[in-house]
Protein backbone atom coordinates (compact mmCIF):
# COMPACT_ATOMS: atom_id res chain seq x y z
CA UNK A 1 0.00 0.00 0.00
CA UNK A 2 2.61 2.21 0.81
CA UNK A 3 4.63 2.00 -2.68
CA UNK A 4 0.82 2.75 -4.16
CA UNK A 5 1.03 5.82 -1.92
CA UNK A 6 4.25 6.78 -2.87
CA UNK A 7 3.78 6.35 -6.83
CA UNK A 8 0.42 8.67 -6.22
CA UNK A 9 2.03 11.45 -4.31
CA UNK A 10 4.78 11.55 -7.23
CA UNK A 11 2.18 11.45 -9.78
CA UNK A 12 0.41 14.36 -8.40
CA UNK A 13 3.24 16.77 -7.84
CA UNK A 14 4.16 16.27 -11.65
CA UNK A 15 0.50 16.05 -12.89
CA UNK A 16 0.64 19.77 -11.41
CA UNK A 17 3.76 20.48 -13.05
CA UNK A 18 2.62 19.89 -16.39
CA UNK A 19 0.93 22.63 -18.14
CA UNK A 20 -1.60 20.65 -19.81
CA UNK A 21 -3.25 20.14 -16.86
CA UNK A 22 -2.90 23.73 -15.70
CA UNK A 23 -4.88 24.68 -18.79
CA UNK A 24 -7.70 22.64 -18.60
CA UNK A 25 -7.89 23.53 -14.89
CA UNK A 26 -7.64 27.42 -15.73
CA UNK A 27 -9.60 27.08 -18.82
CA UNK A 28 -12.81 25.22 -17.02
CA UNK A 29 -12.43 27.17 -14.28
CA UNK A 30 -12.95 29.94 -16.57
CA UNK A 31 -15.53 28.76 -18.45
CA UNK A 32 -17.53 27.58 -15.62
CA UNK A 33 -17.63 31.01 -14.02
CA UNK A 34 -17.99 32.71 -17.80
CA UNK A 35 -21.37 30.17 -17.77
CA UNK A 36 -22.57 30.58 -14.26
CA UNK A 37 -22.42 34.05 -14.85
CA UNK A 38 -24.50 34.39 -18.01
CA UNK A 39 -26.63 31.68 -16.56
CA UNK A 40 -27.11 34.29 -13.76
CA UNK A 41 -26.94 37.47 -16.35
CA UNK A 42 -29.79 35.75 -18.35
CA UNK A 43 -32.04 34.03 -16.49
CA UNK A 44 -31.52 35.65 -13.22
CA UNK A 45 -34.81 35.84 -11.95
CA UNK A 46 -35.55 31.97 -12.80
CA UNK A 47 -33.94 30.46 -9.41
CA UNK A 48 -33.54 27.05 -9.15
CA UNK A 49 -34.34 27.05 -13.37
CA UNK A 50 -31.65 29.42 -13.46
CA UNK A 51 -29.05 27.24 -11.54
CA UNK A 52 -30.20 23.88 -13.42
CA UNK A 53 -29.00 25.34 -16.80
CA UNK A 54 -25.74 26.77 -15.92
CA UNK A 55 -25.41 23.08 -14.76
CA UNK A 56 -26.50 21.92 -18.26
CA UNK A 57 -24.01 23.96 -19.88
CA UNK A 58 -21.69 22.84 -17.49
CA UNK A 59 -22.30 18.90 -17.68
CA UNK A 60 -21.74 19.86 -21.97
CA UNK A 61 -18.55 21.38 -20.94
CA UNK A 62 -17.55 18.74 -18.89
CA UNK A 63 -17.93 15.69 -21.23
CA UNK A 64 -16.25 17.61 -23.82
CA UNK A 65 -12.81 18.89 -21.23
CA UNK A 66 -12.80 15.74 -18.97
CA UNK A 67 -12.77 12.73 -20.91
CA UNK A 68 -9.69 14.94 -23.25
CA UNK A 69 -7.81 15.73 -20.22
CA UNK A 70 -8.21 12.48 -18.39
CA UNK A 71 -7.78 10.14 -21.24
CA UNK A 72 -4.06 12.39 -22.73
CA UNK A 73 -2.80 12.02 -19.12
CA UNK A 74 -3.65 8.57 -18.54
CA UNK A 75 -1.91 7.69 -22.21
CA UNK A 76 1.38 9.23 -20.82
CA UNK A 77 1.23 7.93 -18.04
CA UNK A 78 3.19 4.57 -18.46
CA UNK A 79 4.96 5.64 -22.28
CA UNK A 80 5.93 8.26 -21.01
CA UNK A 81 8.14 6.55 -18.39
CA UNK A 82 9.01 4.31 -21.01
CA UNK A 83 9.71 7.08 -23.98
CA UNK A 84 12.48 8.51 -21.46
CA UNK A 85 13.86 5.23 -20.30
CA UNK A 86 12.49 5.41 -16.56
CA UNK A 87 10.50 2.68 -16.91
CA UNK A 88 13.04 -0.04 -16.10
CA UNK A 89 14.61 1.75 -13.55
CA UNK A 90 11.05 2.48 -11.67
CA UNK A 91 10.23 -1.37 -12.01
CA UNK A 92 14.17 -2.43 -10.44
CA UNK A 93 12.94 -1.02 -7.55
CA UNK A 94 10.32 -3.50 -4.59
CA UNK A 95 7.38 -2.61 -6.10
CA UNK A 96 4.68 -4.55 -7.93
CA UNK A 97 3.49 -3.22 -11.68
CA UNK A 98 0.62 -3.31 -10.65
CA UNK A 99 1.32 -1.18 -7.44
CA UNK A 100 3.21 1.16 -9.98
CA UNK A 101 -0.46 1.05 -12.30
CA UNK A 102 -2.42 1.60 -9.62
CA UNK A 103 -0.61 4.63 -7.80
CA UNK A 104 -0.79 6.22 -11.44
CA UNK A 105 -3.91 5.86 -11.60
CA UNK A 106 -4.73 6.99 -7.91
CA UNK A 107 -2.51 10.19 -8.66
CA UNK A 108 -3.47 11.02 -11.89
CA UNK A 109 -7.67 10.83 -10.74
CA UNK A 110 -6.86 12.96 -7.80
CA UNK A 111 -5.11 15.66 -9.61
CA UNK A 112 -7.71 16.01 -12.57
CA UNK A 113 -10.57 15.39 -9.96
CA UNK A 114 -9.01 18.51 -7.88
CA UNK A 115 -8.91 20.57 -10.88
CA UNK A 116 -12.06 19.65 -12.12
CA UNK A 117 -13.45 20.22 -8.81
CA UNK A 118 -12.33 23.93 -8.69
CA UNK A 119 -13.81 24.89 -11.47
CA UNK A 120 -17.11 23.41 -9.88
CA UNK A 121 -16.52 25.33 -6.65
CA UNK A 122 -15.98 28.33 -8.37
CA UNK A 123 -19.01 28.30 -10.61
CA UNK A 124 -20.71 27.10 -6.97
CA UNK A 125 -19.51 29.85 -5.27
CA UNK A 126 -20.56 32.28 -7.89
CA UNK A 127 -24.34 30.82 -7.71
CA UNK A 128 -24.21 31.10 -4.15
CA UNK A 129 -23.58 34.79 -3.93
CA UNK A 130 -26.14 35.32 -6.47
CA UNK A 131 -28.65 34.66 -3.95
CA UNK A 132 -30.42 32.13 -6.49
CA UNK A 133 -32.09 29.22 -4.82
CA UNK A 134 -28.99 26.00 -5.60
CA UNK A 135 -29.83 22.41 -5.07
CA UNK A 136 -26.68 21.47 -3.63
CA UNK A 137 -27.60 17.67 -3.58
CA UNK A 138 -28.07 18.05 -7.39
CA UNK A 139 -25.00 19.90 -7.84
CA UNK A 140 -22.92 17.05 -5.84
CA UNK A 141 -23.95 14.62 -7.61
CA UNK A 142 -23.43 15.84 -11.01
CA UNK A 143 -19.53 16.71 -9.74
CA UNK A 144 -19.92 13.03 -8.61
CA UNK A 145 -20.82 12.06 -12.19
CA UNK A 146 -17.94 13.91 -13.88
CA UNK A 147 -15.80 12.79 -11.70
CA UNK A 148 -16.23 9.04 -12.14
CA UNK A 149 -16.35 9.81 -16.10
CA UNK A 150 -12.65 11.14 -15.13
CA UNK A 151 -11.76 7.83 -13.58
CA UNK A 152 -13.66 5.77 -16.20
CA UNK A 153 -11.18 7.62 -19.14
CA UNK A 154 -8.07 7.74 -16.68
CA UNK A 155 -8.62 3.96 -16.95
CA UNK A 156 -8.96 3.32 -20.61
CA UNK A 157 -5.97 6.25 -20.87
CA UNK A 158 -3.79 3.64 -18.81
CA UNK A 159 -4.91 0.90 -20.97
CA UNK A 160 -3.75 2.83 -23.83
CA UNK A 161 -0.55 3.86 -22.24
CA UNK A 162 -0.19 0.08 -21.55
CA UNK A 163 -0.20 -1.08 -25.18
CA UNK A 164 1.70 1.34 -26.63
CA UNK A 165 5.32 1.33 -27.45
CA UNK A 166 5.65 5.05 -27.31
CA UNK A 167 4.07 8.50 -25.71
CA UNK A 168 2.74 9.56 -29.38
CA UNK A 169 1.01 6.39 -30.34
CA UNK A 170 -0.14 5.96 -26.82
CA UNK A 171 -1.86 9.95 -26.96
CA UNK A 172 -3.13 9.41 -30.64
CA UNK A 173 -5.18 6.25 -29.28
CA UNK A 174 -6.28 8.40 -26.85
CA UNK A 175 -7.43 11.20 -29.07
CA UNK A 176 -8.98 8.30 -31.16
CA UNK A 177 -11.14 6.60 -28.38
CA UNK A 178 -12.05 10.51 -27.17
CA UNK A 179 -13.31 11.10 -30.56
CA UNK A 180 -15.26 8.07 -30.68
CA UNK A 181 -16.93 8.44 -27.24
CA UNK A 182 -17.49 11.95 -27.04
CA UNK A 183 -18.50 12.91 -31.22
CA UNK A 184 -18.74 9.62 -33.06
CA UNK A 185 -20.56 7.13 -31.04
CA UNK A 186 -24.00 9.57 -31.24
CA UNK A 187 -23.98 10.33 -35.29
CA UNK A 188 -22.90 6.81 -36.29
CA UNK A 189 -25.78 5.53 -33.26
CA UNK A 190 -28.21 7.50 -34.30
CA UNK A 191 -27.77 6.44 -38.16
CA UNK A 192 -28.43 2.81 -36.94
CA UNK A 193 -31.17 3.79 -35.30
CA UNK A 194 -33.01 5.50 -38.12
CA UNK A 195 -31.61 2.96 -40.81
CA UNK A 196 -32.48 -0.13 -38.96
CA UNK A 197 -34.17 -1.52 -36.12
CA UNK A 198 -31.72 -2.15 -33.28
CA UNK A 199 -34.43 -3.45 -31.25
CA UNK A 200 -35.08 -3.08 -27.09
CA UNK A 201 -31.58 -4.63 -26.25
CA UNK A 202 -29.90 -3.03 -29.05
CA UNK A 203 -30.71 0.06 -27.36
CA UNK A 204 -29.95 -0.51 -24.67
CA UNK A 205 -26.39 -1.88 -25.00
CA UNK A 206 -25.77 1.16 -26.94
CA UNK A 207 -26.24 3.36 -24.32
CA UNK A 208 -24.40 0.84 -21.74
CA UNK A 209 -21.72 0.70 -24.55
CA UNK A 210 -20.61 4.35 -24.37
CA UNK A 211 -19.75 5.63 -20.70
CA UNK A 212 -19.84 9.31 -21.90
CA UNK A 213 -23.63 9.09 -22.49
CA UNK A 214 -23.94 6.69 -19.51
CA UNK A 215 -22.92 10.17 -17.54
CA UNK A 216 -24.66 12.66 -19.73
CA UNK A 217 -28.28 10.67 -19.28
CA UNK A 218 -27.57 9.81 -15.62
CA UNK A 219 -26.95 13.91 -14.82
CA UNK A 220 -30.02 15.27 -16.92
CA UNK A 221 -32.44 12.38 -15.82
CA UNK A 222 -31.64 14.08 -12.50
CA UNK A 223 -31.44 17.46 -13.43
CA UNK A 224 -34.36 18.00 -15.86
CA UNK A 225 -35.57 14.66 -17.58
CA UNK A 226 -37.05 16.84 -20.12
CA UNK A 227 -37.21 14.40 -22.92
CA UNK A 228 -35.55 16.74 -25.70
CA UNK A 229 -32.75 17.03 -24.20
CA UNK A 230 -32.07 13.46 -23.00
CA UNK A 231 -31.84 11.68 -26.51
CA UNK A 232 -33.11 9.07 -27.87
CA UNK A 233 -31.90 6.27 -25.54
CA UNK A 234 -32.24 8.06 -22.60
CA UNK A 235 -35.85 8.73 -23.36
CA UNK A 236 -36.42 4.96 -24.42
CA UNK A 237 -34.39 3.79 -20.77
CA UNK A 238 -37.02 6.35 -18.84
CA UNK A 239 -39.76 5.18 -20.44
CA UNK A 240 -39.01 1.35 -20.38
CA UNK A 241 -37.42 1.40 -16.54
CA UNK A 242 -39.00 4.33 -14.96
CA UNK A 243 -36.20 6.55 -12.68
CA UNK A 244 -34.82 4.44 -10.34
CA UNK A 245 -34.52 1.49 -12.09
CA UNK A 246 -32.53 3.23 -14.57
CA UNK A 247 -30.67 4.98 -12.27
CA UNK A 248 -29.21 1.92 -10.71
CA UNK A 249 -28.80 0.16 -14.12
CA UNK A 250 -26.70 3.00 -15.16
CA UNK A 251 -24.35 3.86 -11.81
CA UNK A 252 -23.97 -0.29 -12.12
CA UNK A 253 -22.65 -0.06 -15.87
CA UNK A 254 -20.87 3.07 -14.78
CA UNK A 255 -19.09 1.02 -11.84
CA UNK A 256 -17.97 -1.69 -14.30
CA UNK A 257 -16.41 1.14 -16.74
CA UNK A 258 -14.89 2.49 -14.17
CA UNK A 259 -13.21 -1.06 -12.56
CA UNK A 260 -12.63 -2.86 -15.78
CA UNK A 261 -10.25 -0.87 -17.77
CA UNK A 262 -7.90 -0.19 -14.83
CA UNK A 263 -8.25 -3.64 -14.05
CA UNK A 264 -7.44 -4.66 -17.64
CA UNK A 265 -4.56 -2.04 -18.13
CA UNK A 266 -3.08 -4.20 -15.03
CA UNK A 267 -3.34 -7.59 -16.54
CA UNK A 268 -1.54 -6.00 -19.76
CA UNK A 269 1.08 -4.32 -18.13
CA UNK A 270 1.55 -7.65 -15.79
CA UNK A 271 2.21 -9.23 -19.06
CA UNK A 272 4.47 -7.17 -20.83
CA UNK A 273 7.71 -7.69 -21.12
CA UNK A 274 8.84 -4.31 -19.52
CA UNK B 1 28.51 -24.60 3.54
CA UNK B 2 27.52 -20.44 3.35
CA UNK B 3 24.51 -20.14 0.41
CA UNK B 4 25.96 -17.50 -2.48
CA UNK B 5 24.64 -14.00 -2.11
CA UNK B 6 23.81 -14.01 -5.78
CA UNK B 7 23.03 -17.58 -7.84
CA UNK B 8 22.31 -17.42 -11.58
CA UNK B 9 21.70 -20.90 -13.09
CA UNK B 10 21.25 -21.59 -16.66
CA UNK B 11 20.03 -18.22 -17.83
CA UNK B 12 18.57 -17.84 -20.74
CA UNK B 13 16.55 -14.15 -21.93
CA UNK B 14 15.78 -14.20 -25.53
CA UNK B 15 13.75 -11.29 -27.35
CA UNK B 16 12.25 -13.24 -30.54
CA UNK B 17 15.19 -15.38 -32.28
CA UNK B 18 17.62 -13.56 -30.54
CA UNK B 19 19.41 -14.94 -27.35
CA UNK B 20 20.72 -11.80 -25.73
CA UNK B 21 21.52 -14.05 -22.49
CA UNK B 22 22.69 -17.57 -23.55
CA UNK B 23 22.44 -20.37 -20.44
CA UNK B 24 24.71 -17.75 -18.47
CA UNK B 25 25.81 -19.47 -14.99
CA UNK B 26 27.65 -17.88 -12.35
CA UNK B 27 27.51 -17.08 -8.49
CA UNK B 28 29.10 -14.43 -5.66
CA UNK B 29 29.84 -15.03 -2.51
CA UNK B 30 28.86 -12.14 -0.23
CA UNK B 31 31.06 -9.07 0.30
CA UNK B 32 32.72 -9.80 -3.17
CA UNK B 33 33.36 -7.21 -6.00
CA UNK B 34 32.68 -8.92 -9.27
CA UNK B 35 33.21 -7.13 -12.87
CA UNK B 36 31.45 -8.02 -15.69
CA UNK B 37 32.77 -7.47 -19.30
CA UNK B 38 31.89 -7.91 -22.43
CA UNK B 39 31.72 -6.22 -25.75
CA UNK B 40 28.52 -3.98 -26.29
CA UNK B 41 25.31 -6.24 -26.99
CA UNK B 42 27.09 -9.34 -24.99
CA UNK B 43 23.88 -9.12 -22.62
CA UNK B 44 25.74 -7.47 -19.51
CA UNK B 45 22.63 -5.15 -18.92
CA UNK B 46 20.12 -7.63 -20.09
CA UNK B 47 21.69 -10.03 -17.14
CA UNK B 48 20.93 -6.40 -14.87
CA UNK B 49 17.66 -6.98 -16.06
CA UNK B 50 16.69 -10.25 -15.14
CA UNK B 51 18.62 -10.41 -12.02
CA UNK B 52 16.24 -7.35 -11.04
CA UNK B 53 13.45 -9.22 -12.16
CA UNK B 54 11.88 -6.14 -14.42
CA UNK B 55 11.62 -8.75 -17.84
CA UNK B 56 10.86 -12.72 -17.89
CA UNK B 57 14.01 -14.60 -18.21
CA UNK B 58 14.21 -18.89 -18.29
CA UNK B 59 16.81 -20.45 -15.85
CA UNK B 60 17.14 -19.62 -11.95
CA UNK B 61 18.36 -16.80 -10.13
CA UNK B 62 18.16 -16.00 -6.31
CA UNK B 63 19.13 -13.14 -4.07
CA UNK B 64 20.47 -14.10 -0.62
CA UNK B 65 18.38 -17.54 -1.13
CA UNK B 66 15.36 -15.60 -2.63
CA UNK B 67 13.67 -16.48 -6.03
CA UNK B 68 13.85 -13.65 -8.29
CA UNK B 69 10.46 -15.11 -9.91
CA UNK B 70 8.42 -15.64 -7.16
CA UNK B 71 9.66 -13.12 -4.58
CA UNK B 72 10.29 -10.09 -6.76
CA UNK B 73 9.57 -7.28 -4.60
CA UNK B 74 11.77 -8.96 -1.64
CA UNK B 75 14.46 -9.34 -3.94
CA UNK B 76 14.51 -5.67 -5.36
CA UNK B 77 14.52 -4.56 -1.10
CA UNK B 78 18.10 -6.67 -1.48
CA UNK B 79 19.24 -4.59 -4.59
CA UNK B 80 20.54 -1.27 -4.98
CA UNK B 81 21.24 -0.63 -9.20
CA UNK B 82 22.64 2.09 -10.53
CA UNK B 83 21.89 2.17 -14.77
CA UNK B 84 23.91 3.08 -17.28
CA UNK B 85 21.82 6.21 -17.16
CA UNK B 86 19.89 7.29 -14.68
CA UNK B 87 16.29 7.85 -14.95
CA UNK B 88 15.39 10.24 -11.71
CA UNK B 89 12.71 12.51 -12.49
CA UNK B 90 14.28 15.43 -13.90
CA UNK B 91 11.73 17.98 -12.58
CA UNK B 92 12.57 16.84 -9.05
CA UNK B 93 15.40 18.27 -6.55
CA UNK B 94 17.75 15.99 -5.68
CA UNK B 95 15.97 15.82 -2.15
CA UNK B 96 12.33 15.41 -3.51
CA UNK B 97 13.92 12.79 -5.98
CA UNK B 98 15.70 10.49 -3.13
CA UNK B 99 12.69 10.91 -1.03
CA UNK B 100 9.90 9.25 -3.07
CA UNK B 101 12.81 6.42 -4.08
CA UNK B 102 13.11 6.08 -0.18
CA UNK B 103 9.23 5.64 -0.16
CA UNK B 104 8.79 3.25 -2.23
CA UNK B 105 11.82 0.99 -0.65
CA UNK B 106 10.55 1.44 2.93
CA UNK B 107 13.77 3.42 3.49
CA UNK B 108 14.22 5.59 6.71
CA UNK B 109 14.16 9.23 5.30
CA UNK B 110 16.66 9.93 7.63
CA UNK B 111 19.55 8.61 5.27
CA UNK B 112 18.40 10.40 2.34
CA UNK B 113 20.34 13.58 4.09
CA UNK B 114 23.63 11.39 5.04
CA UNK B 115 23.49 10.06 1.38
CA UNK B 116 23.01 13.41 0.02
CA UNK B 117 26.09 14.24 2.32
CA UNK B 118 28.05 10.89 1.21
CA UNK B 119 27.56 11.77 -2.75
CA UNK B 120 28.69 15.28 -2.02
CA UNK B 121 25.26 16.52 -3.33
CA UNK B 122 24.51 18.35 0.15
CA UNK B 123 24.74 21.54 -1.36
CA UNK B 124 22.80 20.81 -4.46
CA UNK B 125 20.01 19.33 -2.19
CA UNK B 126 17.46 21.66 -3.74
CA UNK B 127 18.61 21.84 -7.36
CA UNK B 128 16.69 20.27 -9.40
CA UNK B 129 17.96 16.59 -10.97
CA UNK B 130 17.78 18.65 -15.23
CA UNK B 131 20.37 21.13 -13.32
CA UNK B 132 23.40 18.59 -12.25
CA UNK B 133 25.93 18.06 -14.47
CA UNK B 134 26.37 13.93 -15.44
CA UNK B 135 28.86 13.08 -12.50
CA UNK B 136 26.60 14.63 -10.43
CA UNK B 137 23.30 12.68 -11.44
CA UNK B 138 25.97 9.41 -11.70
CA UNK B 139 26.38 10.04 -7.45
CA UNK B 140 22.86 11.31 -7.08
CA UNK B 141 21.85 7.71 -8.77
CA UNK B 142 24.29 5.81 -6.41
CA UNK B 143 23.15 7.88 -3.47
CA UNK B 144 19.56 6.61 -4.62
CA UNK B 145 20.96 3.08 -5.15
CA UNK B 146 22.13 2.72 -1.41
CA UNK B 147 19.40 3.88 0.38
CA UNK B 148 17.64 0.67 1.67
CA UNK B 149 21.10 -0.36 2.79
CA UNK B 150 20.76 -3.14 0.27
CA UNK B 151 23.22 -5.72 0.61
CA UNK B 152 24.35 -6.44 -3.31
CA UNK B 153 24.70 -3.83 -5.62
CA UNK B 154 24.62 -3.89 -9.06
CA UNK B 155 26.41 -1.10 -11.45
CA UNK B 156 25.74 -1.35 -15.17
CA UNK B 157 28.38 0.77 -16.91
CA UNK B 158 28.34 3.43 -13.76
CA UNK B 159 31.77 5.34 -15.01
CA UNK B 160 31.28 5.55 -18.51
CA UNK B 161 30.01 8.92 -18.87
CA UNK B 162 32.35 9.95 -16.66
CA UNK B 163 35.95 11.98 -16.78
CA UNK B 164 39.19 10.10 -15.44
CA UNK B 165 39.10 11.95 -12.10
CA UNK B 166 35.43 11.42 -11.22
CA UNK B 167 36.03 7.39 -12.57
CA UNK B 168 38.54 7.85 -10.02
CA UNK B 169 36.17 9.04 -7.25
CA UNK B 170 33.72 6.38 -8.18
CA UNK B 171 35.98 3.36 -7.47
CA UNK B 172 37.21 4.86 -4.51
CA UNK B 173 33.47 4.91 -3.40
CA UNK B 174 33.03 1.13 -4.79
CA UNK B 175 36.47 0.06 -2.84
CA UNK B 176 34.65 1.93 0.63
CA UNK B 177 31.34 -0.30 -0.16
CA UNK B 178 33.56 -3.58 -0.27
CA UNK B 179 35.00 -2.87 2.74
CA UNK B 180 31.70 -2.10 4.45
CA UNK B 181 30.52 -6.04 3.00
CA UNK B 182 28.44 -5.29 0.18
CA UNK B 183 28.30 -7.59 -2.91
CA UNK B 184 28.68 -5.52 -6.07
CA UNK B 185 28.54 -6.81 -9.60
CA UNK B 186 29.56 -3.96 -11.57
CA UNK B 187 29.37 -3.86 -15.49
CA UNK B 188 32.41 -1.42 -16.93
CA UNK B 189 34.31 -0.65 -20.45
CA UNK B 190 36.78 0.78 -17.98
CA UNK B 191 39.61 -1.74 -17.51
CA UNK B 192 41.72 0.72 -14.76
CA UNK B 193 42.08 -0.54 -11.14
CA UNK B 194 39.74 -3.12 -11.71
CA UNK B 195 42.89 -5.43 -10.53
CA UNK B 196 42.83 -3.80 -7.49
CA UNK B 197 38.95 -3.20 -7.16
CA UNK B 198 37.38 -6.66 -8.18
CA UNK B 199 38.21 -10.14 -6.79
CA UNK B 200 36.48 -11.89 -9.83
CA UNK B 201 36.05 -10.66 -13.48
CA UNK B 202 33.31 -12.70 -15.95
CA UNK B 203 33.26 -11.91 -19.40
CA UNK B 204 30.37 -12.44 -21.43
CA UNK B 205 30.01 -12.71 -25.37
CA UNK B 206 26.88 -13.41 -27.10
CA UNK B 207 25.14 -14.11 -24.29
CA UNK B 208 27.68 -16.97 -22.55
CA UNK B 209 29.94 -16.83 -19.89
CA UNK B 210 33.22 -17.17 -21.51
CA UNK B 211 35.64 -16.27 -18.72
CA UNK B 212 35.31 -16.62 -14.69
CA UNK B 213 38.18 -15.85 -13.06
CA UNK B 214 40.65 -13.49 -11.47
CA UNK B 215 42.11 -10.73 -13.86
CA UNK B 216 45.24 -12.30 -13.04
CA UNK B 217 44.27 -15.11 -15.01
CA UNK B 218 42.58 -13.37 -17.75
CA UNK B 219 46.01 -11.61 -18.14
CA UNK B 220 48.18 -15.03 -18.11
CA UNK B 221 46.00 -15.90 -21.07
CA UNK B 222 46.13 -13.57 -23.21
CA UNK B 223 48.63 -15.38 -26.18
CA UNK B 224 50.33 -11.68 -26.78
CA UNK B 225 50.86 -8.17 -25.15
CA UNK B 226 50.76 -6.46 -28.82
CA UNK B 227 47.16 -5.20 -30.08
CA UNK B 228 45.67 -3.37 -32.27
CA UNK B 229 43.15 -1.37 -31.09
CA UNK B 230 40.19 1.44 -31.42
CA UNK B 231 40.72 4.19 -29.30
CA UNK B 232 36.99 5.29 -29.88
CA UNK B 233 37.22 8.36 -27.63
CA UNK B 234 39.25 7.12 -24.86
CA UNK B 235 42.89 9.35 -24.23
CA UNK B 236 45.77 7.33 -24.93
CA UNK B 237 47.34 7.71 -21.89
CA UNK B 238 44.27 6.07 -20.15
CA UNK B 239 44.44 3.27 -22.21
CA UNK B 240 47.95 2.66 -21.88
CA UNK B 241 47.49 3.08 -17.42
CA UNK B 242 44.52 0.60 -18.33
CA UNK B 243 46.58 -1.88 -19.84
CA UNK B 244 49.11 -1.67 -17.44
CA UNK B 245 47.07 -2.57 -15.00
CA UNK B 246 46.10 -5.76 -16.23
CA UNK B 247 50.21 -6.68 -16.56
CA UNK B 248 49.71 -5.79 -20.64
CA UNK B 249 52.26 -3.29 -21.86
CA UNK B 250 51.11 -1.36 -24.84
CA UNK B 251 53.83 -1.44 -27.75
CA UNK B 252 51.65 0.85 -30.68
CA UNK B 253 48.64 1.84 -29.79
CA UNK B 254 46.75 2.86 -33.35
CA UNK B 255 43.63 3.50 -34.86
CA UNK B 256 41.91 -0.30 -36.09
CA UNK B 257 38.39 -1.31 -36.50
CA UNK B 258 38.22 -3.54 -33.21
CA UNK B 259 36.76 -2.48 -29.99
CA UNK B 260 39.43 -2.63 -27.24
CA UNK B 261 37.18 -5.03 -24.90
CA UNK B 262 38.11 -7.46 -28.02
CA UNK B 263 41.26 -8.16 -27.11
CA UNK B 264 40.12 -9.67 -23.91
CA UNK B 265 37.92 -12.14 -25.99
CA UNK B 266 40.85 -12.43 -28.24
CA UNK B 267 43.01 -13.47 -25.14
CA UNK B 268 40.41 -16.53 -24.57
CA UNK B 269 41.13 -20.07 -25.86
CA UNK B 270 39.61 -21.14 -29.42
CA UNK B 271 37.17 -23.46 -27.35
CA UNK B 272 35.47 -20.86 -25.64
CA UNK B 273 34.52 -18.97 -28.46
CA UNK B 274 31.70 -18.61 -31.33
CA UNK B 275 32.52 -19.15 -34.51
CA UNK B 276 33.52 -16.30 -36.46
CA UNK B 277 34.71 -14.17 -33.27
CA UNK B 278 37.14 -11.60 -34.03
CA UNK B 279 40.62 -12.34 -32.40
Amino acid sequence: MSAITAVMKKEVRDAFSNWWLLLYGGLFTLLALGLSYLGQKNLGSLGFENFSRTTASLLNLCLLLAPLIALSLGAGAIAGERDRGALTYLLSQPLERRELLLGKFAGLFASIGLATTAGFGAAGIVISLSGSAMDAGTYLLFLFLVLALIAVMTGLGLVASVVSATRVQALGLAVLVWFAAVFFFDLVLIGMVSATSLGDGGLLLALLANPVEIVRVLAIIHLEPDLEVLGPFGSYLLDEWGMARATGLLALALVAWTVMPVWLAVRLFERRDS
Amino acid sequence: MRSPMLKVEGLVKAYGPLRAVDGASFSLDAGTVVALLGPNGAGKTTTFKCILGVTGFEGTIEVDGLSVRERGKEVRRRLGYLPQTPALSDGDTCRQALEFLAELKGADKGRVARLLKLANLWEQRDTKVSRLSGGMRQRLALAAALLADPPVLLLDEPTASLDLESRREFHDLIARLRDEGKTVILSTHFLDRLGDLADRVIVLNQGRVVFDGTMRELAERAPTNRFVVNLNGTAPAAFSEALRAIGIGPERVTPADSHWEDLLLASLPAGEEKEGEPR
